[in-house]
């Protein structure tokens, strides 16, 4: 271990792959970029680790661990690039992927689009067998046919993986694991998902979409790990490797290449636990996680350190981003709001003859209008040129120029003239619809949550963040906004910021009345265990992980849970004090006095989490391109004419690299790094802290 | 700022103004939403936000809003003002009722309303709808023959002063019915929301400075018009007739509608449909508007926010005593089982004169209650949800088994047989089942439940499109009808049973109407449908002519 005090963290986006190379002895982080290699993302990740590694002098022998994010699995399934994929049922239940919720998301809109199961009709089969909600095996398990129709399968339409998915399989198994032995035995090459192993869940056509997602994307995830696992060897690589969940731990290969449904949002949550590593250093109770890059924007909350998580996501929306429009996911994660609003969101004209910008994007191909590749559109990026916010011979870090007469023709064209506005007044507008996007679907999110965003802190980042992030606190009234220092690879440092985790949860109706403290042990010991397992796998005891129980309780005849933490004080003393915790909760839900009804738990949920990593604050970030630490005196570099709202205002710009802590900036300014762009909006001030994080106050109104 | 449009704001602000009306709007019906307690109002979003100027017309209404409440809150706000005039609102005055002729057309709906002061001026109100699990008389359902005994029904009262429920009227509601803790939770919610709702909407106006809502209230409402005339402007001016029959619960009843289109404006009346009955089906007229207006919405800007001016060029009526505009002391509790005919109504009538905008009949949802005992001894109450195929449309398909215009989700079979006890044998697509068309009907379902709870059940439906299928447009035909049988024997679809233990309830749910000569169909989505099982190779041949 002394050797070994590097540690890798390597995240795949959409443009860059970014990587963040962390000397534990010198608290001292590397960060580096790399161009994303679509064809095969693997070739980037090796070519750029061996680039930083070189630049930085290590030798690979010293690095102890690469933790890695990608999206890759949410690529396939949007992208519908995954293996062909059979399904087998229950009998008489074959259409339930077609029938899905049976409920429209919007009323009016009567062209509705529905996504498609992942698994069409023609490669399923139905098994005979049933098991009810209890348990109980009301008809036994024909394994004979099970293997008949899996042969089916693979001669008729060639399935390289295969999802069983059996009615109340959460409650009993057996008949799941059944199917899978004889699968593993008789088509070794087949890659199986049971419903129940990943996700053990009440409500069939959720628990098998999800196990559906899992299956149809585990060859391609286990191709691609083998990929990095082989590339890294030949490196000479010693070190563990660890891939990042949707939820912000770390799993080991062997398991991320079980579940790689649990690996959909990996890259994106690796940025939200950066910003709740930068809440906790800078001690921030509420914080929202803000990124804007491309073609969307994400958000997250968090509370006290810690992110909201959800387990209920939604995967590949077909129709406009709108909620409802996608594929269910039952896994934990965290809770992120994805908005159709980014760099190459399109400026349109509404049917009321108003303006309005995204979800529709002009994407990287032929991209906004100033990229000077042929896009006529009007787009978020075309408007932020237009108002001075970037520099078109800076753009990338000079990596890229951009054509401003191109940007302005097409907001000229498009926009402007038909609307009776000025280019620039059009363009303004632009800037100014897609912050109240941004910001409308903030608020929503934090109120259906109940959290209270308007003393929060917003940290800002990806390749637009940091330039609409000061507007948007603005709208929302919030007091600071904070640009952290290696903001350009968010997502590469918050993967040294993750602990080993994982969570397993299971729905099993049981009234508490029903049970007592020794039968409540009987149901969470065996869960526990089972969460455990990748833990262990990765040689932590039992000391050194820390247990978290949540319970999705509700009273008898309600038809939604109210998920109660149960605090770590022994598992026998939480029984006893079940109904005081979840009064506790409900009456600070509803603000009626609780029931007398008896209470039932339905889904019980076991977190577990390894030693907290060694990523703390007070590190220094080098290696950045442009980096001159200590250069303050060449920060300044010049000045843009820039418009924010009204006025032509000649506002200086900064390089970031060159500032030192203690330096105040009054707004309006630029501060400019490789990747993106701060604007420090007129009448606020920003300080340079001792980390070199940019803090911005705003005035608001109480 | 520039003036383009008809008002003082230009592309860009009354952008972002309109769109922050409709954010707040949304907000509050998120808070609503969190707090409340029964899950009609948390899952089924049985609920509605509205913002109103000081002269009563609708600005915002929460996006997620069921048709039922388009068009009906400042109606509801008139009355009310009548009552209690604003020069006699205080800050923290709430003003509720749920009298079915003034709110929304049954007493489970309570409306309550808000007015937003600032500082010590009135400039709005807020107003909240959402259906109440329970508010007395024969509970939910459509078994009454008079209104009295539909429970209690609250003529327009101050409800809460300073913020603070009447503690006369928690009694008296908590006196009155069968879960008083959840009917009062969610009480609690709706004045919860209009609390906060009110200084959001003072906030926006700070930082956008404006003295009063009525300017970008007249913005609004003048985009929103110019909007809808252009749109029925596509519609060829002329007069546009519908007659159909629906199942009653004593017989059929002849529904009928005319629609005239004029200059960018349409009258809709409903003269010659069937009068009303001693069940609980009778629509107050509030009900046959806003079901009126929502068809005319899909048919012309679906994604048009809805306000006062949005509805402008429209005109509703319906003679006085008909079904459609039923009177007191008609029972109204089921209201949606013959309102929901409305749309389809209207959308038959313009079948020729809007032929890609209008669709085919929907095969409809069906609600079952189900009474029992589970295995264990615990007392059962619920309600299954099963949806026919949706109505095809010039260009697109119907959905297989989604829902139209009412909706709801289903209970998944695994949730419903941990409530229940009972066993769902089957549920499955029925193939042939959506109406043939160049653009096919959704395909209806086949349920199978079998009472394993060893205990008697009682189940009552109120189904429709058993005698009357669902009919396609414009040469496409009516998507199969909807059956119900018990151990095999078709019965009566608005009837209630009593199912020994063992005994099986099967529904097959009526599939869509479809759109367009089947012959006109694209060979590739016959095939397609006979790949996915929504099509027999036999029904290709006799729907289609189509053999392969």
């Amino acid at each position: 271990m002394s050797d070994q005090r590097y540690r890798i963290g390597v995240d795949i986006g959409g443009t860059f792959t970014d990587f963040a190379l962390f000397d534990e002895a010198a608290a001292e982080i590397a960060i580096h970029k790399q161009l994303t290699t679509p064809d095969d993302p693997s070739r980037a990740v090796l070519e750029g680790v061996s680039a930083m590694l070189r630049d930085n002098g290590v030798a690979i022998g010293d690095v102890a661990s690469l933790a890695h994010g990608t999206t890759l699995v949410t690529n396939a399934l949007i992208e519908r690039k995954g293996a062909v994929t059979g399904m087998l049922v229950t009998r008489n239940f074959l259409d339930v992927p077609d029938m899905a919720r049976e409920q429209r998301y919007d009323l009016f809109d009567l062209r509705l689009s529905f996504p498609e199961p992942l698994v069409p009709r023609d490669r399923r089969r139905e098994i005979t067998e049933r098991v009810e909600f209890d348990g109980n095996v009301a008809e036994a398990l024909d394994l004979q046919s099970a293997e008949a129709a899996v042969r089916d399968l693979v001669e008729t339409s060639g399935i390289q993986a295969l999802a069983i998915c059996l009615l109340h399989a959460y409650a009993n198994p057996a008949h799941e694991q059944a199917i899978e032995a004889m699968v593993r035995e008789k088509f070794p090459d087949l890659h199986v998902s049971t419903s129940a192993d990943v996700h053990a869940g009440l409500g069939e056509w959720e628990r098998w979409t999800t196990a559906s997602m899992n299956a149809y994307t585990q060859p391609l995830f286990d191709r691609y790990l083998s990929r990095i696992e082989e590339g890294l060897a030949e490196l000479g690589f010693a070190g563990t490797l660890y891939i990042m969940t949707s939820s912000g731990g770390m799993l080991l290969p062997e398991t991320a290449r079980r579940y790689p449904v649990r690996m959909l949002e990996s890259g994106p949550a690796a940025g939200v636990l950066m910003s709740a590593f930068h809440g906790r250093a800078l001690d921030l109770d509420n914080v929202l996680s803000f990124d804007l890059g491309g073609t969307t924007a994400k958000g997250a909350l968090v509370r006290g350190g810690e992110p909201l998580k959800t387990d209920q996501m939604e995967v590949a929306r077909v129709h406009d981003f709108k909620r409802g429009s996608g594929l269910p996911a039952r896994v934990p994660s965290v809770d992120m709001i994805e908005i159709g609003a980014g760099g190459g969101s399109i400026a349109w004209i509404d049917e009321r003859g108003l303006l309005k910008v995204g979800p529709k994007s002009a994407g990287a191909d032929p991209g906004p209008a100033c990229y000077g590749q042929g896009g006529e559109k009007a787009s978020l990026t075309d408007a932020n040129l237009m108002l001075g916010f970037l520099d078109p011979a800076f753009f990338l870090g000079g990596a890229m120029s951009l054509d401003k007469p191109a940007a302005e023709r097409a907001i000229t064209q498009s926009v402007a003239e038909p609307l009776g506005l000025s280019a620039m007044r059009a363009a303004w507008g632009i800037h100014d619809i897609a912050n109240e996007d941004v910001a409308r679907a903030f608020r929503i999110h934090a109120s259906e949550r109940g959290f209270d965003y308007r003393q929060a802190t917003m940290i800002a980042f990806g390749g637009s963040g940091p330039l609409q992030a000061m507007a948007i606190a603005a709208k929302l009234n919030i007091p600071r906004v904070i640009f952290p220092i290696g903001a350009g690879v968010m997502s590469a440092m918050g993967l040294l910021a993750s602990p080993l985790s994982f969570e397993q949860a299971r729905t099993r109706r049981t009234f508490i009345e029903d049970i007592d403290a020794a039968g409540f042990e009987e149901i969470l010991v065996p869960l526990i265990e089972i969460a455990k397992r990748p833990l262990h796998a990765a040689g932590l005891d039992d000391a050194e992980i820390d247990t978290r129980i949540r319970l999705d309780m509700r009273y008898f005849g309600q038809g939604h849970e109210i998920e109660v933490t149960v605090p770590g004080i022994g598992l026998a003393q939480a029984f006893a004090n079940l109904p005081a915790f979840f009064a506790e909760k409900y009456t600070g839900l509803f603000g009626v006095a609780p029931l007398d009804e008896p209470l039932e738990i339905v889904t019980w949920k076991a977190e577990v989490e390894g030693p907290a990593p060694p990523l703390r604050a007070g590190y220094s970030v080098t290696g950045a391109p442009g980096a001159s630490p200590g250069a303050g005196a060449g920060a300044l570099k010049g000045s843009r004419t820039c418009y924010f709202g009204g006025e032509a205002t000649e506002t200086p710009v900064y390089d970031r690299y060159g500032l030192v802590a203690g330096t105040v900036i009054q707004g309006p300014a630029l501060i400019e790094e490789r990747e993106s762009t701060c604007v420090i909006t007129p009448g606020h001030r920003a300080t340079v802290d001792d980390a070199l994080n940019i803090v911005a106050a705003l005035e608001v109104s109480s | 700022m520039s003036s383009t449009g008809p008002s003082a704001f230009d592309a860009v602000s009354l952008s972002i103004m309109w769109d922050r009306m409709v954010a707040i709007a949304d907000e509050i019906v998120s808070t609503l939403v969190r707090t409340s307690f029964s899950t009609i109002v948390r899952d089924s979003y049985d609920l509605s936000v509205v913002i109103l100027d000081t002269k009563g017309r609708l600005m915002a209404q929460g996006t997620y809003a069921v048709p039922v409440f388009i068009g009906t809150a400042p109606r509801t706000l008139r009355y009310m003002l009548e009552k209690f005039p604003p020069e006699t609102l205080r800050p923290g005055d709430i003003i509720a009722t749920n009298d079915p002729w003034i709110g929304t057309g049954h007493m489970f709906d309570i409306s309550m309303m808000r007015p937003i002061f600032k500082g010590d001026r009135l400039v709005g109100y807020t107003m909240s709808i959402t259906h109440l699990p329970d508010i007395g008389g024969l509970g939910f359902g459509a078994a009454a023959r008079e209104i009295y005994h539909e429970g209690l029904r609250l003529p327009i009262c101050r409800f809460a002063k300073d913020g603070v429920m009447d503690p006369f009227l928690e009694e008296l509601i908590r006196t009155n019915v069968r879960v008083p803790e959840q009917t009062i939770g969610d009480l609690v919610a709706n004045i919860a929301c209009n609390e906060v709702g009110g200084p959001m909407v003072t906030a926006f106006m700070e930082e956008y400075g404006l003295e009063s809502l009525e300017p970008l209230s007249d913005a609004i409402g003048a985009h929103s018009e110019r909007a809808m005339r252009a749109k029925l402007e596509e519609i060829a001016d002329g007069r546009y007739e519908n007659h159909i029959q629906i199942e009653g619960t004593d017989g059929p009843i002849p529904m009928a509608c005319s629609v005239e289109i004029k200059g960018g404006e349409a009258v809709i009346d409903f003269a010659g449909t069937g009068g009303c009955v001693p069940r609980g089906i009778n629509v107050p007229f509030c009900y046959t508007n806003a079901m009126s207006l929502y068809a005319m919405k899909c048919l012309t800007i679906p994604a048009l926010p809805n306000n006062s001016g949005a509805v402008t060029p429209i005109t509703v009526s319906a003679p006085k005593g008909c079904l459609l505009n039923a009177q007191p002391p008609f029972p109204t509790g089921g209201r949606h089982a013959i309102g929901h005919f409305v749309p389809g109504l209207i959308f038959g009538a313009l079948a020729e004169a809007a032929p890609d905008k209008i669709q085919a009949d929907c095969g409809m949802m069906d609600l079952m209650t189900v009474q029992g005992t589970h295995r264990d001894g615990r007392g059962i109450s619920t309600i299954y949800f099963a949806s026919g195929g949706f109505g095809a449309l010039q260009g697109g398909d119907g959905g297989d088994c989604v829902p139209g215009p009412s909706n709801m989700a289903v209970v998944p079979v695994e949730v419903w047989e941990t409530i229940t006890g009972t066993t769902i044998e089957k549920k499955a697509i029925v193939p042939d089942s959506g109406g043939p068309g160049a653009w096919r009907g959704g395909a209806g379902q086949e349920v199978v439940i079998r009472n394993d709870t060893g205990h008697p059940m009682t189940i009552f439906c109120m189904a429709n499109r058993t005698e009357f299928p669902p009919l396609g447009y414009l040469g496409g035909k009516p998507g199969a009808r909807r059956v119900h049988r018990l151990n095999g024997a078709e019965v009566d679809a608005k009837g209630s049973y009593v199912l020994a233990p063992g005994d099986r309830i099967e529904m097959v749910e009526a599939g869509g109407g479809g759109i367009g000569e089947p012959r006109d169909r694209d060979p590739a989505m016959i095939e397609r449908d006979l790949a996915l099982g929504r099509v027999t190779p036999e029904g290709a041949a006799r729907d289609y002519g189509y053999r392969r």
